[in-house]
């Protein structure tokens, strides 16, 4: 019998579309570090969404083209960004304003750790002893709504979505979608919801990869792209 | 028979005795706004009116500025408009040196009351004359000595509320200047034509006459803008004392950063700094920069940095540490991490004179541990406060000689907070220009918040030589 551990699983392209798709039309978003940064390629046509960077930047364009870097024109992951009309700038106190304040409608995170209950824990990992925190805490408060886009494992193999996260918390109960490379899972606060599977997977084997009892949704599908 | 009353425009010209060079002057409606116009336009006295205009002056209609009496307002070369949140904090933070209002009373003990009067009494509109008496170093009461009816505005204790308790210094009336001492009122200054006992007759609370009782005088001072250009980083940052609380402004990348600066502190080797920033140098060793960039790591690798207060201290990647992490994992430096909006936020409350304030970020996490913490419409805080630093090194695009200064794209980010929460900010440049070059509505970071700038020389290179 084939290991779970080799199992395919969904390349990072598949997740940021999955998670975009989840992206309203109109909506203000901001998109994490990593897996998150690629959402914004897969928004579908005739939907508008408008993008926040901590940066201190609304509206950003798409990435710069290669020999138009400017250092005055970055994302929060410090990738160059190619100037586009309707961008403005603002300092960073008005930048986690707006994050704060709720303004922001939709934010896209990586993860270490997810629980059972929503809890984010993506900032530190206790061996290290020291972690950057950055914006994550102020997304995971004042965000309405937290995606968390990560792996569904980690390099060892084992379920980074955990009934309690041992790692240091970045939030309680902010996250209510899990997208990863292997399902789609809704927090509602109380317990978690297996939606969607990825192609050849059945619910049974993610929830063997799940450190967190999932409850199988009456119309569980294949990944909805 | 005693003299007359001043005209308005004459208690002005007394009024301006009271400034000096580079003063930033609040003004309450009425009276006060006819200080600006005693002055030569070039005086380098800031005013501030709390409809949101930086350096405005009374008289002729220009653009769209109004002064704190709604009156149309022109404003000088080198104003800026800001909104009614700045301008809060320009007065609460300790920014203005002088609030000259126009209140309805003035007692024995310093306490006046400003909008309210006997015929609105009930009505409560201080206005933004509270913020000015309790953030201005020194307030002065510019009023007339008496009602119409013939009462006195100087009163033994107020007979409305006050808007501020024991904050006035100095009364200068049509007719008289009285100064607010512990002892009581003392009567230093009468108009010509009046005497002491004139004074004393039409005032309704005890007044000492100073043994130095001199006539009001009406000659306007000399005042001239403070020189805030500096020919270099090292002369620019000479007074930066070991164990300084420096506020170091980028996000992560090279772009935001004071470089110059940055170079110039190394240079002048003082030590056991305390760095408020959003990395402590992460930009040679992420993707945010370049492997020879100049960041934080130079003042860490000369030993000059005890702390760091900041959100994204390390780098990215534990396998490729940064000079802080090595210093920090050595026991050298103290690390406080906050999170990048309530780092962000905490400077702004410090600059803006607010000590403390509750924010959901970081409620029930490591961060928020041994914090105050609060259930608020059924959400958890926990209280935060304000960050002040001794020194402050920005990096701007351009800047005109006032302090006024522009930035570029995202390079904004911790910039314009930072300049508004340290004793000393300093500000590194491309340009500096003439005030009127750049234009009122585009300045971002008003110029009195900037003590000091200094152009980034032509042949700088923001790159280490590897």
């Amino acid at each position: 019998m084939e290991s779970l551990a080799d199992k395919e699983r969904l390349p990072r392209e598949i997740m940021a579309m999955r998670v975009a798709k989840e992206l309203p039309d109109g909506s203000y978003v901001n998109l994490g570090i990593g897996i998150p940064t690629m959402v914004s390629s897969f928004v579908p046509e005739g939907r508008t969404v408008f993008y926040h960077s901590e940066s201190g930047i609304l509206n950003c364009g798409p990435l710069a083209e290669e020999g138009n870097e400017d250092i005055d024109l970055i994302n929060a992951g410090g990738q160059y960004l190619e100037p586009v009309g309707g961008m403005s700038f603002f300092d960073s106190a008005e930048a986690f304003a707006m994050i704060r304040g709720g303004h922001v409608d939709v934010t896209v995170l990586g993860s270490h750790q997810v629980s059972a209950t929503g809890d984010l824990a993506n900032w530190m990992l206790p061996q290290r002893g020291v972690g950057n925190v950055g914006g994550a805490m102020d997304l995971a408060t004042g965000a309405s709504g937290v995606i968390v886009a990560m792996e569904h494992t980690d390099r060892n193999g084992e379920p980074k979505i955990v009934q309690e996260c041992t790692f240091p918390l970045t939030g309680k109960g902010c996250v209510y979608l899990i997208v990863t490379d292997l399902a789609v899972i809704e927090c509602d606060g109380q317990g978690l919801t297996l939606k969607e599977v990825a192609p050849g997977w059945t619910p049974e084997e993610v929830q063997q990869l799940t450190g967190a009892k999932l409850t199988i949704s009456p119309d569980i599908r294949e990944f909805e792209l | 028979m005693p003299g007359t009353h001043l005209e308005p425009a004459s208690v002005a010209q007394r009024v301006s005795q009271e400034l000096f060079s580079g003063a930033v002057v609040a003004l309450g409606p009425g009276l006060p706004c006819y200080l600006p116009d005693a002055l030569p336009d070039t005086s380098g006295v800031w005013f501030i009116a709390d409809s949101g205009a930086l350096g405005s002056k009374g008289g002729e209609a220009h653009g769209s500025a109004v002064d704190a009496g709604e009156n149309s307002a022109s404003l000088l070369s080198g104003g800026s408009f800001t909104g009614v949140v700045d301008v809060a904090g320009i007065l609460r933070g300790g920014h203005t040196d002088i609030a000259v209002l126009q209140p309805s009373q003035v007692a024995a003990n310093g306490d006046f009351v400003h909008w309210t009067s006997e015929e609105t009494a009930g009505l409560f509109a201080p206005g933004s004359a509270v913020d000015m008496a309790y953030g201005a170093a020194t307030v002065i009461a510019v009023m007339p000595h008496q009602y119409p009816g013939g009462r006195s505005n100087i009163v033994s204790q107020c007979s409305l509320p006050v808007d501020g308790a024991g904050r006035v210094n100095i009364i200068i009336t049509d007719v008289s200047v009285i100064k607010v001492t512990a002892a009581g009122l003392e009567l230093v200054e009468t108009a010509p034509g009046w005497t002491a006992e004139e004074i004393i007759a039409i005032t309704d609370a005890p007044l000492t006459v100073s043994s130095d009782l001199k006539g009001m005088t009406f000659n306007v001072p000399t005042l001239e803008p403070t020189n805030k250009v500096y020919s270099s980083a090292i002369e620019a940052l000479s007074d930066v004392l070991e164990g300084s609380i420096i506020n170091v402004d980028g996000f992560a990348g090279p772009g935001g950063m004071a470089h110059y600066l940055m170079v110039g502190l190394r240079d002048l080797g003082v030590k056991k700094l305390q760095l408020i920033s959003n990395t402590a140098g992460v930009a040679r060793v992420s993707a945010f920069g370049v492997p020879n960039i100049i960041d934080h790591s130079i003042l860490v690798e000369n030993n000059q940095v005890v702390k760091a207060t900041a959100s994204y201290p390390v780098s990215p990647s534990a396998s490729r540490p940064s000079a802080f992490e090595e210093a920090y994992n050595r026991g050298e430096t103290e690390l406080e991490v906050v999170p990048q909006g309530t780092l962000a936020e905490r400077l702004r409350s410090g600059g803006a004179g607010v000590a403390a304030f509750y924010t959901p970020t970081g409620a029930g996490t490591l961060l928020g541990e041994g914090k105050e913490a609060r259930i608020i419409d059924g959400k958890d805080y926990i209280l935060e406060t304000g960050l002040r630093a001794d020194f402050c090194i920005i990096r701007g695009y351009k800047a005109d000689t006032l302090g006024n200064v522009v930035y570029k794209g995202t390079s904004r980010n911790f910039n314009p907070v930072m300049a508004t929460a340290a004793e000393i900010t300093v500000v590194e440049v491309d340009e500096i220009v003439e005030p009127g070059q750049l234009g009122p509505e585009e300045i971002v970071t008003p110029g009195l918040f900037v003590n000091r700038i200094v152009v980034r020389p032509a042949d700088f290179s923001a790159y280490l030589e590897i």
